[in-house]
């Protein structure tokens, strides 16, 4: 999507509670780069290094400092701000524009856009927002569960049973994120974030039962609009050689991201949501910082070398 | 099929003695066999196909440990358990 006035005053309608004060014709502007900018020190006549291709903020100290200039030298730094063509020019608190502005906005071609926010809250949404607007997102197999706060995606061939094991963890009171197909993207922390496409969204299909509406059935609390990915679960049909201690773990690579994951051996009769949940709980100790199989095995080569030692 | 175990003893080669991936290991070896596979060290016998069985017997690095076979593949099973006791369960 191509990032503009436009589409953030959408995408954002009400978050950032945003209303045109001018520029009105010029909304389709794009905005290069998504990190906002503070133009104190440009108003001040140093326009080296001026971050014109950012959205600039206009807060209390801004206009404050406007205020001390006389009314000449006022205009002349207003409008090399403008000459620089920013993005645009969003004024916070609520805070009337100065006249010149309007004028300049029309004339530049630049939309001056206000909020009625703080500017530190509004910098915060508007960041959030527009780094959501412009991750790079990716679609990828899979079922995504929360199972006690750990985001969990459940992966593997179709029929293998990730919708069965899905609705017994929904039936066990935890939530669907996602049925089959998932959509992510990588945060700004380096995490993955998964949701649902939202034409299918909280809609699950079981064979043969066909497709059923998640909340309609067991309420609001069991699904999520999205999670931060914890760990990938691969159901696989049994090959003999799976992991057996849990010493070594493996990951899988995300949008650049390793992820931890494990695979799990399906057998009729298993109880897959019981295991997945006790996977989810040794991931979430795991990330706690004790991790129970490194441990034990830690303990028992300190046991056997030193008792080998022993031996001579 | 024979009635009788074979029995063959190892030494304990590699540095950290029957922790958990050499445990593993030999789980998944036991595993690929029919026959009834038991280690024993020091008056413990535990099942060769029992991760935490392994882990309980103190296979301490340089100890000499008798596996057991019964079974139709008793003599397979034990040639591949050897496989891993002689190279050191592919460690150091």
């Amino acid at each position: 999507m191509d990032l503009t006035i436009k589409t953030m005053m959408d995408a954002g309608a009400d978050i950032l509670q945003l209303s045109v004060l001018a520029g009105e014709d010029h909304l389709d502007r794009r905005i290069p780069e998504i990190a906002m900018n503070r133009p104190g020190l440009a108003l001040t006549g140093f326009f080296q290094y001026f971050a014109n291709q950012r959205l600039q903020i206009f807060g209390l100290a801004e206009f404050t400092y406007l205020k001390s200039l006389g009314e000449k030298e006022k205009y002349k730094r207003l409008e090399e701000l403008f000459k620089q063509q920013v993005p645009g020019i969003i004024v916070t608190r609520k805070r009337k524009p100065l006249p010149e502005m309007l004028e300049l906005a029309e004339r530049y071609k630049v939309p001056v856009l206000r909020t009625a926010m703080v500017t530190m809250n509004f910098v915060n949404e508007c960041t959030l927002l527009l780094e959501k607007m412009t991750a790079p997102t990716e679609r990828i197999q899979g079922t995504t569960m929360e199972v006690m706060g750990m985001g969990v995606l459940l992966r593997g061939d179709p029929g293998i049973g990730k919708s069965e094991t899905a609705l017994s963890l929904i039936e066990r009171g935890y939530s669907i994120v996602s049925d089959d197909v998932t959509e992510v993207r990588r945060t700004s922390r380096g995490r993955i974030l998964c949701w649902a496409n939202e034409i299918t969204r909280f809609h699950m299909e079981i064979r043969g039962l066909g497709i059923i509406h998640i909340p309609s059935l067991f309420g609001v609390a069991s699904i999520r609009r999205d999670t931060e990915l914890d760990i990938v679960i691969d159901l696989r049909l049994p090959t003999g050689d799976e992991d057996r201690t849990g010493v070594y773990p493996e990951t899988v690579e995300i949008m650049g991201v390793e992820v931890p994951c494990i695979t799990l051996p399906v057998r009729s009769g298993r109880d897959m949501a019981n295991i997945v949940e006790v996977a989810a709980l040794n991931q979430k100790l795991k990330e706690l910082g004790h991790d129970a199989a490194k441990e034990l095995d830690d303990k028992i080569i300190n046991r056997l070398t030193r008792r080998g030692r022993a031996n001579g | 099929m024979a009635d009788e175990a074979i029995v063959k003893q190892f030494k304990v080669l590699n540095e950290y003695g029957i922790h958990a991936r050499p445990a593993a290991l030999l789980v998944s070896a036991a595993a690929k066999y029919e026959c009834d596979i038991f280690v024993e060290n020091n008056g413990n016998k535990v099942s060769c196909k029992s991760i935490m069985g392994l882990l309980t017997i103190e296979g301490s690095p340089g100890c000499t440990m008798e596996v057991s076979a019964l079974g139709c593949d008793a003599r397979d099973a034990l040639a591949e358990i050897e496989e891993l006791f002689v190279n050191k369960f592919y460690e150091d």
